[in-house]
């Protein structure tokens, strides 16, 4: 859930739960203050009733009104007692009951007693009520819409610069040197989380790009000590006395350095597609371009009894030429390498991608692992460095480079962006 | 004999002693000149010294950088050859390399096989006979035509066969791995690495062509090292 929905989820309940309390109170409060009103009222009419009564000895004169009713009965019981209670008021006019209090009393008159009932309609009252409540309900709703667009504006706006941070981080690449911005915000915390963000995406790049110096220089510094080695393994095999014993060993000794300088030299590679040190890009004939290397590997295919089948559409693309040759030859060359004997392979180039798909294991290789670094299959003899080349360079272009297994077809594609 | 490998004269410019050691080892056999030198300051006296068919020059050197030394040579329009061998596999140096007039670049490490073959293809280049043709006994390498004749009745190869066959002669009796052929008719960048069984069937492939076709058996197999060319 977003901090700005919860917020607003929480501030709105508790500002209905606070209005609708309110409301309550409001509605005894004021409903008791319009009864003492009316009470008061009663009190009153009994007292002009009383005076009336003391100066002329008679009762007065009842007049009808529309909310006020007053009603003398001769009664013999002289146990009345004054009290004001809830009653009914019926509205002649409206031909409707309606809430009321009523003052119970009793005069004498002589020496008749007089039941006093004087009754107050409330109609007035609770209509003031309602048009309160009304004003009330109003100013709910319109806190409401008003609290929700301030919320959905002032907040959106206040947590932008929380945004923008999170959208740089999102977009950080460790390959691409770009750092995290500075963004412009007078809000302290946001500003603090920024510039701590900055300077540790700065501390990452540089700690990075000194791994990948160092790995870069070892690699370089390696290439002459392994070229020491070729070179005398080289020179004893020149050797005219070299047993058969002999010669094995320095074969198998010779064919190791090899796949250490594949390995060294691949390594050189990747962090040269990782740096963009291979930008120099033309426009290239692709389904011409890989018609020759098809050609080129021919030899290989026909040793495995390999059947290849192109199924090439035209396409033109730019891009580094010796970077589509290390991809081609990855893709072609796995192509070949995992095959089974007497298997096949289907090349097929669109406007939109280009697949390798071979025959090979029976079962789909592991998604998850197959791009990896140093990532091999148990028989191979490759540096398992091959694909993650592929992907680097793929990641350089944007394009995607996935792969799928179906049909017992391990199908690796690289789709061109757009 | 091939007129072009009569006396071939180098000079190895590499700080790397070990490594000096066996170009000159690899190159110094029948007849040919291989001369050495470790750094900058001699390797500038012996430029301006002696003339070579080919100097190999590493660019990393003591005190001073090979691609001034190709300057040198450059400014003073001597017509040796120029391979440079450098352990930066980087695309600028190559082309800085190549820019300043060298003829071929090769990056550390290398076969010494594929280094021989490098430098006789830029020697036959530079040799002012224009010498299109490399015989070996019954075998003549028509360069220009790309054909091979054995005892003057054309034979029918391959690009891949026809490759190898003149990496075979450039290296005549030494031995080849089957590492440095693959890399050198598949390119160093191709991962594949079957313990190079594929290059048998080349091998034997090309070996059959040459004897239906008159030649003697010159390809030998070297224990579990590699193949060598060689007539005794």
């Amino acid at each position: 859930m977003k901090l700005l929905d919860r917020y607003n989820r929480v501030s709105l309940l508790a500002t209905i739960s606070m209005i609708v309390i309110a409301g309550i109170v409001y509605y005894f409060t004021i409903s008791f203050i319009l009864t003492n009103q009316v009470d008061k009222d009663l009190l009153v009419e009994e007292n002009e009733i009383f005076d009336y009564v003391s100066l002329n000895h008679r009762l007065p004169q009842v007049f009808k009104s529309d909310d006020l009713k007053i009603r003398f009965t001769a009664t013999p019981d002289s146990t009345i007692v004054r009290r004001i209670a809830d009653s009914h008021f019926y509205d002649d006019q409206e031909h409707e009951d309606e809430a009321a209090r009523m003052l119970t009393s009793s005069v004498r008159v002589g020496t008749q007693l007089y039941r006093i009932n004087i009754t107050e309609s409330k109609v007035e009252t609770d209509y003031l009520i309602r048009v309160i409540f009304m004003i009330t309900l109003g100013l709910i709703f319109v806190l409401l819409v008003v609290l929700l667009l301030v919320n959905r504006t002032l907040m959106r706006k206040l947590w932008e610069p929380f945004y923008e941070t999170l959208r740089q981080i999102k977009l950080f690449n460790l390959a691409d040197r770009n750092g995290i911005h500075q963004v412009d915000t007078r809000i302290d915390e946001f500003h603090d989380l920024n510039r701590e963000v900055t300077a540790m995406s700065q501390r990452v790049l540089q700690d990075y790009q000194s791994l990948k110096s160092f790995t870069e220089n070892a690699s370089h510094e390696l290439m002459t000590p392994l070229a020491v080695i070729v070179s005398k393994l080289e020179t004893l095999m020149q050797d005219s006395d070299v047993t058969e014993r002999q010669g094995v060993l320095i074969g198998e000794a010779y064919q190791t350095v090899d796949r250490l300088k594949k390995l060294n030299r691949s390594m050189l590679l990747l962090s040269r597609i990782e740096n963009k040190l291979m930008q120099d890009a033309e426009d290239i004939d692709l389904r011409d371009t890989v018609r020759k290397k098809v050609i080129e590997f021919q030899e290989l295919l026909a040793d495995k009894h390999i059947v290849i089948r192109e199924d090439l559409e035209p396409h033109h693309i730019k891009l580094n030429r010796d970077l589509l040759n290390i991809m081609l030859n990855n893709l072609l060359g796995n192509a070949i390498q995992h095959n089974s004997p007497g298997g096949r392979i289907v090349v097929r180039l669109t406007g939109q991608q280009l697949s390798f798909c071979n025959t090979g294991v029976p079962n789909s290789l592991n998604q998850q692992t197959i791009f990896q670094r140093f990532h091999k299959s148990p028989e191979s003899e490759g540096t398992g460095l091959g694909l993650t080349l592929v992907k680097q360079i793929c990641d350089n272009y944007s394009f995607g480079f996935g792969y799928t297994f179906a049909d017992q077809l391990h199908c690796f594609t690289v789709v061109f962006a757009n | 004999m091939a007129s072009f490998e009569t006396v071939v004269k180098i000079l190895v410019v590499e700080d790397e002693a070990g490594l000096r050691d066996s170009i000159r080892d690899y190159f110094a056999e029948g007849g040919n000149v291989c001369e050495t030198v470790g750094d900058y300051a001699s390797a500038l006296q012996k430029i301006n010294m002696y003339r070579y068919d080919c100097i190999l020059l590493d660019i990393t050197l003591p005190n001073g950088s090979g691609l001034d030394i190709l300057d040198a040579l450059k400014a003073n329009h001597h017509p040796d050859g120029v391979l440079i061998i450098s352990a930066k596999n980087s695309l600028d140096d190559r082309l800085q390399g190549l820019d300043l007039g060298a003829d071929d670049y090769l990056t550390k490490p290398f076969h010494l096989s594929e280094l021989k073959a490098r430098v006789m293809a830029i020697v036959r280049r530079k040799s002012f006979n224009g010498n299109r043709e490399i015989v070996f006994n019954e075998i003549t390498v028509d360069l220009l035509a790309k054909q091979v004749l054995v005892s003057g009745t054309p034979v029918k190869l391959t690009k891949k066969e026809y490759a190898l066959l003149l990496y075979f002669i450039a290296n005549k009796s030494k031995v080849i791995s089957k590492n440095a052929i693959a890399e050198h008719l598949w390119g160093d960048e191709i991962d594949i690495s079957d313990n190079f069984d594929f290059i048998y069937s080349h091998i034997k492939n090309l070996r059959k062509k040459l004897i239906d076709a008159g030649s003697g058996d010159y390809i030998q197999s070297a224990y579990g090292m590699g193949y060598k060319f060689t007539d005794h």
